[in-house]
């Protein structure tokens, strides 16, 4: 993962604003995304990420700010180069597989052919099993998932959008879904946002993190950037044979925690590790020494907390 | 707007067509109506509606009752024809009266029917009967024969009409009554498939993946515009069916009179179904499963189903009151002008503001159809009301 961003944004989203009713929903969200990455779009449950990826995609309007795509203003012909898989997933239940990508293909104005040869790609790359000629509503619900997944992208878009769209696959459907993620990111430029409450796969997946809380953007970074600005210096130490406080004697190093050995310090920016690893090695064998790297879920609960 | 983004509607609205089209109801739906129609050509053709009225008269008595029987029967003339029938007792005439092979008895004290008798047959018994009545009192008086002839001449009074109605009337009622029959079938089959369409696209969820692609106009349009067309196709098959059946049959219906009926119903289908497949769009917009529909298509299901009331009305007095103003209201105009042109009882300016206030009225209702619709398209669960659809938009 790259620290640093550097292509310029192709989707902006500005100071969005949208109430249901007395319900706030988005109280100024901004942030952009950049060319060929992918963007992990994380928050609890009522946060506002679904209404702001609805914004995005022209499916429902802000009260007020803008929704920009390469800089300018996003009309009917930009949307048809933008891939949207709805939370609530939708399909025509009785319109067979392939019939029904080309359709919603052809609806974005790709060529008929070519909606067809992409069509017939996708549901190969995404294994979906069964025949392409076969009506919707008999495919499992795993391969329904899959044949949405397609949708989205049939008409090779450079901005997905996707709501959810881990939930209900199992952990083959995950890992082919990572994959034509991160081919349609490398391979292909596209802006990838999606939204999941699965942080581990967020976490190993995505270049970047947009974290919303109660209609805000409370982070937005690489991984590495929102440990670097949330994350406290903290180290773990696991060292054998020795009773006792042996850190007692390091100004500005508090225990946090310890079990069985080993030791979690949170260190005072100004107190070097190497002291607390030169006072350990005196008090006793050090198995372990390394900073505590906090996961995503970690940062996120400190976030929304 | 970009050259794809006029082809959307046409997308969505060949989706509509095709896929309905393969359905089994539209083929069930055409098969009906042309077996419908079949029934009503050739009972047309054998004179069962609409032809000269022929009614079965039963005697029981002397000769005096007979033969006012026949003086009725020839009072007639061509106009009515009556067959004379005689019993020997009441019992045996009753007894045809109740299995339906004569319309009603006559004795030499009174004229009877099994629940009534038609007005035409008992003012010709009466005339007859008055007539014998009074040949009795000139034989009783021996009035001399050239006496007799003057007291009875009875010429009949000329009788005109100061705008007199069509000669062809009957057979144009009965090519009227097919074609808004037709026309009521399409109107409310149609724009319930409309309905329904919006509905499919609302509980399936699939709306949101198309209004990431088009607008809520172009879809409603396309769906507009391919059932409608569809309908279109089914009223041609069906209308070129029933010609060609009843110029096989001769059943009588002048082909150039039928051509022109057939041509006003799709003429009026076309402007019934723009004026109510937006309405019923919208209707179906505000609800999000197909039990619920029933509740918000009633209001639009009343309106069609007393405008056509009214039109099969108009086929007996089209130049009533309620007519005239059913056949000029929007609401109603679709179904009950039709009727009142085919019948030549309509005038130019009725049907020029007819016209004028159906156009008019289809042209403002699309748009106001598709403020509710995309007002309305996306938000599922519970029933929207219609100001919250029309604010949301």
């Amino acid at each position: 993962m790259t620290g640093t961003i550097l292509t310029s944004p192709v989707l902006e989203l500005l100071d969005l604003h949208r109430r249901f009713r007395d319900v706030v929903a988005l109280d100024g969200v901004s942030f952009a995304v950049p060319q060929g990455r992918i963007v992990g779009f994380v928050g609890r449950n009522g946060a506002g990420k679904t209404t702001a990826m609805r914004i995005a995609l022209g499916v429902l309007q802000a009260d007020s700010g803008e929704v920009r795509w390469r800089g300018g203003a996003v009309d009917t012909d930009t949307r048809r180069r933008f891939g949207y898989m709805p939370e609530e997933r939708g399909l025509y239940p009785k319109m067979r597989v392939l019939e029904q990508l080309v359709y919603l293909a052809r609806l974005r104005g790709t060529p008929k052919a070519e909606a067809r040869v992409n069509a017939e790609g996708l549901l190969q790359t995404l294994e979906v099993v069964g025949d392409p000629g076969a009506r919707v509503e008999s495919l499992s619900l795993g391969n329904q998932q899959r044949v949405q997944l397609a949708a989205a992208l049939v008409h090779r878009p450079e901005l997905l959008v996707l709501d959810e769209p881990f939930s209900g696959l199992d952990p083959v459907g995950v890992d082919v879904l990572s994959g034509v993620l991160r081919r349609s990111a490398r391979s292909d430029g596209a802006a990838v946002v999606f939204s999941s409450h699965q942080l581990d796969l967020v976490e190993r997946l995505c270049d970047e993190v947009v974290l919303i809380d109660h209609g805000r953007i409370a982070a937005h970074g690489t991984i590495e950037e929102l440990r670097a600005s949330r994350a406290r210096n903290l180290w773990e130490i696991r060292v054998r044979g020795v009773d006792g406080s042996w850190w007692d004697v390091i100004p500005g190093a508090n225990r946090l925690h310890s079990d069985d050995g080993a030791v979690v310090l949170e260190l005072a920016p100004t107190t070097d590790p190497q002291r607390v690893l030169d006072v350990a090695r005196a008090a006793g064998d050090v198995l372990a020494f390394g900073p505590v790297r906090p996961s995503l879920q970690e940062l996120f609960r400190e976030v929304v907390s | 707007m970009s050259a794809a983004d006029r082809g959307a509607w046409r997308l969505i609205a060949a989706r509509d067509f095709w896929v309905r089209l393969r359905e089994r109801s539209f083929l069930i739906s055409t098969l009906l109506n042309l077996g419908v129609i079949s029934v009503l050509v050739l009972l047309h053709a054998s004179g069962g509606f609409g032809g000269t009225p022929t009614f079965d008269l039963g005697v029981v008595g002397g000769a005096d009752v007979v033969a006012i029987a026949d003086a009725a029967a020839s009072l007639g003339r061509t106009d009515i024809t009556v067959n004379v029938h005689i019993y020997p007792d009441t019992a045996a005439a009753d007894a045809a009266l109740t299995d339906g092979s004569i319309d009603a008895v006559l004795t030499d004290t009174q004229l009877y029917g099994l629940e009534s008798v038609d007005t035409r047959l008992q003012a010709l018994v009466q005339t007859s009967a008055h007539q014998a009545a009074v040949d009795a009192v000139f034989a009783e008086h021996h009035v001399p024969e050239a006496e007799r002839e003057a007291a009875s001449r009875a010429d009949p009074l000329a009788v005109g009409a100061l705008r007199p109605a069509p000669p062809d009337r009957p057979d144009n009622a009965a090519v009227a009554f097919i074609g808004v029959l037709l026309l009521y079938g399409q109107l409310f089959g149609y724009g319930m498939w409309v309905a329904t369409g919006v509905i499919e696209e609302k509980a399936s969820r699939i709306v949101e993946m198309l209004l990431s692609a088009i607008r809520p106009q172009q879809l409603l349009a396309g769906k507009i515009i391919g059932i409608g067309m569809l309908g279109l196709a089914q009223l041609l098959t069906i209308a070129g069916f029933a010609i060609g059946l009843a110029l096989a049959t001769g059943s009588g219906v002048v082909p150039s009179t039928a051509i022109w009926a057939a041509l006003l119903v799709i003429g009026w289908f076309i402007l019934g179904y723009a004026f109510y497949a937006s309405l019923f769009a919208a209707a179906g917009s505000l609800v999000s499963r197909m039990e619920e529909l029933q509740n918000v298509i009633v209001p639009i299901n009343l309106t069609i189903l007393v405008s056509f009331i009214i039109s099969i009305g108009s086929l007996q007095d089209p130049n009533s009151t309620l007519a005239i103003v059913a056949s000029i209201l929007p609401v109603s105009a679709a179904l009950a002008m039709p009727v009142r042109i085919v019948l030549g009882a309509a005038s130019g300016w009725q049907i020029a503001l007819s016209l004028t206030l159906l156009i008019g009225s289809a042209v403002a209702m699309v748009p106001v159809g598709a403020r509710l619709y995309a007002g309305a398209v996306l938000r599922t669960g519970s029933r929207v009301k219609l100001r919250e659809a029309w604010r949301a938009a």
